[in-house]
């Protein structure tokens, strides 16, 4: 069933292999240490109140959003090929995600009473 | 899995042994449907979140932004993050063939896990006190559940990765193994996506 057909590497493809993960990992460092300067200039502008609200509201959400794709992408190997799949359903889910928003916020504003 | 092999010396351990299975890769593909629906339902729980917002029943009821602490959301943000950035590692343990220390980096996912959990339960225990509950306003509803169902995610977390570790601590490591601890990755990486959309929809939205 889940037998190991692989055939013995050289020592060349071995290093090969060994430095395309540390590579790999160096850019997962760089995406781990964006998303952590993400969330600090998101909590920084929300904390602070430098700017009006209306301005940090997009601002707060494109960065969570920028933080979700670095997530998907580099921790959970979706930039690899092979994950035509995982994007279409993703995608997918993602769509309903903000129809469910966009239609339950909806129909809570229109049923609101008029003042 | 009697004839699996186990410790696979180096230069037979394949590039991507979490996919050198037909069953890891079904394992695979069916794990990203399974997290597009899990999509589908943090989304439901958001929008009822976001419809339900501050809607209490009377003005002695406290509001978002009386009761969010910004700190607390934020160390829970740090913790989270960082477990998902040891899952990484263990990840990358488990494709470099080095057993021990993916073990190790799982071990360290599960206490930041664990660290995380316990300041939301705290968190949980003083809002309850201020007259905030479940059953207090709609408003409640919505917080608990959306915030309690990941809560719950990462509680089912912490005990499939703690019994990873475990069932694997003698075995070691094969194609079969590592289909596991991808999965576990990918499992709590997710965890950590639903994370971000709460500390901001949920905490920095709500506070302002």
């Amino acid at each position: 069933m889940a037998e190991l057909n692989q055939e013995p590497m050289t020592k060349a493809q071995l290093e090969y292999l060994r430095r395309q993960r540390t590579r790999e990992m160096r850019q997962q460092l760089v995406s781990f240490g964006l998303m952590i300067f993400l969330t600090f200039i998101a909590f920084g502008l929300t904390a602070m109140e430098v700017i009006p609200a209306q301005f940090t509201i997009p601002l707060v959400l494109g960065f969570a959003f920028i933080q979700v794709i670095l997530q998907f992408y580099y921790f959970m190997h979706m930039k690899d090929n092979g994950h035509q799949f995982a994007k279409l359903f993703m995608m997918t889910g993602f769509y309903f995600a903000i129809a469910f928003c966009v239609t339950f916020v909806y129909i809570v504003w229109i049923g609101a009473p008029v003042n | 899995m009697a004839n699996m092999e186990y410790n696979v010396p180096t230069e037979r351990w394949p590039a991507h042994p979490e996919t050198a299975t037909q069953e890891g890769q079904n394992k695979f593909v069916g794990f990203w449907i399974f997290l597009a629906g899990e999509t589908a339902l943090f989304a439901s729980l958001f929008a009822t979140y976001l419809a339900l917002k501050d809607s209490v029943p009377s003005d002695d009821h406290l509001l978002a932004a009386d009761l969010f602490h910004l700190p607390l959301a934020f160390v829970m943000t740090m913790l989270l993050l960082t477990s998902s950035l040891t899952s990484v590692y263990a990840v990358y343990h488990m494709r470099n063939n080095n057993f021990q220390k993916m073990q190790l980096w799982l071990g360290i996912t599960v206490l930041l896990g664990a660290a995380f959990l316990a300041l939301e339960i705290y968190e949980f225990v003083e809002y309850t006190g201020l007259g905030h509950t479940f059953r207090s306003s709609a408003f409640g509803s919505a917080f608990y559940f959306l915030i309690g169902t990941h809560g719950f995610h990462v509680i089912v977390g912490l005990i499939w990765a703690t019994l990873l570790i475990l069932r694997n601590a003698k075995r070691g490591l094969s194609v079969y193994t590592a289909a596991k601890v991808n999965t576990f990755a990918l499992y709590w990486h997710f965890i950590d996506v639903v994370w971000v959309f709460i500390f901001t929809i949920v905490y920095l939205l709500g506070v302002l």
